[in-house]
């Protein structure tokens, strides 16, 4: 038989669960950082939501990252193609821009991206 | 203390020593580490509740990776740079093996390729400046590419036996760059698989191999259109697959108004003209890097031929008007996000004498 104390046991117990779970397995933050690598190591991590500009020295020369408006770009960078400033700027998780010569990889991180992985 | 009171003590202790353990647990996700290797950008997209497997996997791509380039790079010292060294002599030597199974493999894609593959002409590729990460023109003279074109190096030209080599044309100067990339990353996911690895991609500038699925789901791959803007097709890959892209858009410089872009037709000496891109989808990331460059060049006449006689099934081709030329089998893979002009399907030839052998190991 159920008395009214163990129901309230069995409430608060389920309660439980259900906090541990929205707490551990809800779905990540919206997008809303941007990562800077500098050759192998990760040199900045910064909200998208914070205008700032920052300079990243490279083999090539300096890098800059922009960022504005809930999004960043590469505002300059020494490759004589401009690639990296061609990427525009990336407002989209999984978005990124890269200078080779430089070796930056500038990228937004967010929410899962319709794609795991881009061929091109 | 009431029985009834420890029984009940006893359960709120089993629930919560339950959920402390459930919450201890982790769930599978996607690992995603991006780098700078191999000359160019690689992620790893890896799928396992193995934290710590993720890194050393992670790690041991990166080694494996620089380890590569480094033998392998025809313009840097190195093994590759002491093979092409030695070949310029026409003397006879042992050859590196770090260099000999790709070298051998070489020989048999290019045959397959009828030449359309020519890693020998690897003169002509610095002669334009490829070689370079940041190739800036103007174009060479006519005279200097007919120079290179009028000693015709080809494969056929590098002799080998064991581990024996030489070169009966000492204009013959290897660069493996439309094959290493591929065979690279078919070594290290196979490195990966060892390590305990079942779902990954890995990509390679825009080059990936792929194993497995996360979850329930398979991987989703977006194919970039050519122009740069937005997304072309999508392709979920199936089990263990490799998608190479060749385009001009992806190492060229601009003069006088025109692009000049990397993929050199071994025909002309010049950039090969009528094709945007070539996507191909195959069970070996090397022969899918070959054929995607191979295709390019053979363009929108030749393609299903050399496609053939290389044994690839998968095959996207995207013409200078931006009409989509597919193998029936291609058809079926690609999801289309941006409407293409115009779509040809095109089923390969019957009865090509396939020159394509046993892929290798």
């Amino acid at each position: 038989m159920i008395t009214r104390a163990d129901a309230l046991v069995i409430l608060l117990a389920c309660g439980l669960v259900a906090s541990t779970y929205a707490w551990l397995w809800s779905p990540g933050a919206p997008a809303s950082q941007v990562r800077v690598i500098s050759g192998n190591e990760e040199v900045a991590r910064l909200p998208l939501n914070e205008a700032r500009q920052l300079e990243i020295s490279g083999p090539a020369g300096i890098t800059v990252v922009e960022i504005a408006d809930g999004a960043a770009r590469c505002a300059a960078s020494p490759g004589s193609q401009g690639i990296c400033q061609s990427a525009g700027w990336l407002r989209r998780a999984g978005d990124m821009a890269v200078s080779l010569p430089n070796r930056v990889i500038i990228e937004v991180l967010g929410d899962e991206s319709e794609f795991d992985s881009m061929n091109y | 203390m009431s029985r009834a009171i420890l029984h009940r003590a006893a359960a709120v202790l089993a629930i919560l020593v339950t959920t402390a353990l459930m919450a201890g647990c982790e769930r599978p996700e996607i690992h995603r580490d991006r780098f700078i290797a191999f000359g160019t950008i690689v992620e790893l997209n890896i799928y396992t509740a193995d934290r710590e497997l993720a890194r050393t996997a992670a790690e041991a791509v990166r080694a494996d990776l620089d380890y590569m380039h480094g033998a392998w790079h025809a313009w840097e010292p190195g093994p590759m740079g002491r093979t092409n060294q030695l070949l310029a002599t026409g003397m006879e030597f042992s050859a590196n093996p770090s260099v000999l199974p790709l070298i051998i493999e070489a020989k048999r894609l290019s045959e397959a390729t009828e030449g359309l593959f020519n890693p020998a002409l690897g003169e002509l590729f610095a002669l334009w400046g490829f070689q370079s990460d940041d190739p800036q023109g103007p174009p060479p003279d006519e005279a200097e590419i007919q120079a290179i074109l009028e000693q015709q190096p080809a494969m056929d030209d590098v002799w080998i036996d064991g581990i024996r080599m030489r070169s009966h044309n000492t204009a013959v100067r290897l660069d493996l760059g439309a094959y290493a990339k591929g065979y690279g990353l078919h070594q290290a996911m196979e490195h990966l698989k060892d390590l305990g690895v079942e779902n990954a991609i890995l990509n390679a500038g825009g080059d990936l191999r792929a194993i497995g699925r996360p979850g329930n789901r398979p991987w989703r791959i977006g194919v970039r259109a050519p122009d740069g803007q937005g997304v072309l097709a999508a392709i979920d890959t199936k089990g263990d697959e490799a998608i190479f892209t060749s385009g001009d858009y992806e190492r060229y410089f601009m003069h006088e108004g025109e692009r000049y872009h990397h993929i050199l037709d071994p025909r002309t000496g010049h950039p090969a003209r009528g094709t945007r891109s070539v996507t191909v989808i195959h069970d070996h990331a090397a022969e899918a890097d070959v054929a995607s460059t191979a295709l390019f060049i053979a363009g929108t006449d030749d393609w299903p031929r050399i496609a053939a006689r290389l044994g690839i099934e998968k095959v996207m081709l995207i013409d200078d008007a931006g009409v989509v030329h597919m193998t029936p089998a291609m058809e079926k893979r690609v999801r289309f996000e941006t409407k293409p002009k115009d779509r040809i399907i095109t089923p390969l030839p019957d009865g090509q004498d396939a020159a394509s052998v046993a892929p290798p190991a």
